[in-house]
């Protein structure tokens, strides 16, 4: 065989030997750290290693968690209102769109509100809480008087299991999360 | 066991060639998906993304930390700008979907899929992040390699004839490793729930106004059904994560994580979810076994069209070669004969 071809072929064999081995270290790593990131496992290890990928995860769009309806389903039931308060005292109710009050086409396209909701009144994401109400207060805005202040109500059912399988819907309690006076600003 | 059985068994896994036809399927069942999810997300595009949405990119950006792929935070901050975005995700998802640019195109759907997430997490379910993350893996693996335009103009340029060819099923493999560890982290976050042990979860599940679809026979919402259903989806899962890799346990597995995804499908209101997870069942059905069930298909299709029309090729035009080409170009439908 030529000395060329001899080259050429080590050349071509070197590459191909190459491409398997960066291949093999991209799917030994990506194996590790997506299992690492979502099985819950409460180790040192698993969460040192956690931190480790945190960064090219988070960049890459590789985290996820598989948590829907664990460790337990939620035992309430619940929606979010706002009161919207005008500057001549005068008030209106806001309603997000409710699943169970919507058709079935319309829960398809609404989704996102069963979804926001679900998030938007846990107390852990209260930073979400002024944006939301600004944005009640562009949507709900009207002249003469405009939105002085938006308040934001949680209201919830607990879901009380019986041994006969038999479910009555408990009574309702309120509780009004949270309060954004609206600036100028927050209209334009 | 040695430790070259075990090379020797990782790479006959990951890159002994197969034939591309599932990956392309799966990319056909994953492009329709993302149009579907726009379509769906399309009338309230602006109010969740938008420069004045329901969370600002601000916001998002201090409550959500770290360096992330997000072209919102590249593009310029207008509506119009934004509308445009939404458009170039939808016409990639149907070249996608098409197989048209496919590389280039699992790329861009990649790119729009993970920045929209980025941009608003707190409206994202588990199905868009299946998609996102087999999105990933989707943009290394030949998906336009068969039943797809890039394949077609490959045929009609006489570079490809015959069957496509064999590629190595690596990053196909990685989205099957997604869908299992899916079903495993799924399992172990249940099993640390006290509801999901005693056997009560469903029935909270089932009583949650937000998400009851279709209404379920009163039988079913008994609390012994109910406790017997709670442990099955348990050991689906674990079974859906690990047995599925037992060959001869793979379909029985696959009927029933469907059956189990269409009853969630009925009974419960979560948009898309169980398609999206669903989607990758595909990639764990043998080529062969689908190739089978496409001639079946084909089959109960021409008996009810007739017999196919011939083509007479009387030329060397580029009229003429495209025409006589069409019988390979269109060969999966057996519609045209020379």
């Amino acid at each position: 065989m030529p000395a060329r071809t001899r080259s050429v072929r080590k050349r071509t064999f070197g590459l191909a030997k190459a491409r398997v081995a960066a291949i093999n270290v991209f799917l030994i790593f990506h194996i590790l750290s997506v299992a690492c990131w979502c099985i819950p496992l409460a180790n040192p290890l698993v969460a040192a290693g956690r931190n480790f990928v945190r960064p090219y995860l988070l960049w890459s769009g590789l985290f996820q968690s598989w948590d829907m309806f664990s460790p337990s389903p939620k035992s309430i039931n619940s929606y979010v209102e706002a009161i919207i308060l005008y500057k001549d005292g005068s008030t209106q109710n806001w309603a997000f769109p409710r699943m169970d009050r919507l058709s079935l086409t319309q829960r398809h396209f609404k989704e996102r509100y069963r979804k926001f909701v679900e998030n938007l009144k846990e107390d852990t994401n209260s930073a979400l809480w002024p944006d939301a109400a600004r944005f009640l207060a562009r949507a709900n805005n009207r002249a003469p008087s405009s939105v002085r202040m938006v308040f934001l109500i949680r209201y919830w059912s607990n879901i009380v299991p019986r041994n006969d399988g038999e479910y009555t819907p408990a009574a309702w309690d309120t509780h009004v999360f949270y309060g954004y006076t609206v600036e100028a600003d927050d209209l334009k | 066991m040695r430790l070259s059985s075990i090379a020797e068994a990782w790479n006959t896994f990951f890159f002994e060639p197969q034939s591309p036809v599932p990956i392309a399927l799966f990319r056909i069942i994953y492009g329709s998906l993302v149009i579907a999810t726009l379509v769906l997300l399309y009338p309230d595009w602006l109010a969740w993304y938008g420069t004045h949405a329901w969370v600002s990119l601000q916001t998002m950006q201090h409550v959500e930390r770290g360096t992330r792929l997000n072209l919102f935070t590249i593009i310029p901050p207008s509506d119009h700008w934004l509308e445009a975005l939404f458009w170039l995700f939808l016409g990639s998802a149907i070249f996608l979907t098409l197989g048209f640019l496919t590389r280039l195109n699992t790329v861009i759907v990649f790119l729009c899929l993970t920045s929209t997430q980025q941009r608003n997490l707190y409206i994202t379910h588990g199905g868009d992040t299946f998609l996102r993350v087999a999105g990933f893996f989707l943009m290394f693996a030949p998906a336009g390699a068969a039943l797809s335009i890039d394949r077609l103009i490959r045929v009609w340029r006489r570079k490809e004839n015959g069957g496509a060819r064999a590629f190595s099923p690596w990053a196909q493999r990685m989205i099957q490793i997604e869908l299992a560890l899916v079903y495993f982290a799924a399992f172990c976050s249940k099993a640390q729930g006290s509801s999901w042990v005693d056997g009560t979860a469903l029935y909270y599940v089932y009583h949650l106004d937000e998400i009851r679809r279709f209404p379920v026979p009163s039988w079913f919402l008994h609390p012994i059904i109910l406790k017997l259903g709670t442990w099955l989806a348990l050991l689906l899962e674990f079974s859906l994560a690990i047995l599925i890799w037992v060959s001869e346990l793979r379909y029985y597995l696959l009927t029933l994580g469907l059956l189990f995804h269409l009853c969630l499908e009925y009974s419960l209101n979560l948009p898309l979810f169980e398609w999206d997870v669903l989607s990758a069942y595909v990639l764990f059905i043998d080529a062969a076994d689908l190739g089978r069930a496409g001639k079946w298909i084909l089959g109960a299709v021409r008996a009810h069209l007739g017999e196919a029309p011939p083509i007479v090729k009387d030329g060397q035009t580029v009229l003429c070669r495209l025409i006589a080409t069409l019988p390979d170009v269109v060969g999966v439908f057996r519609r045209l004969s020379r």
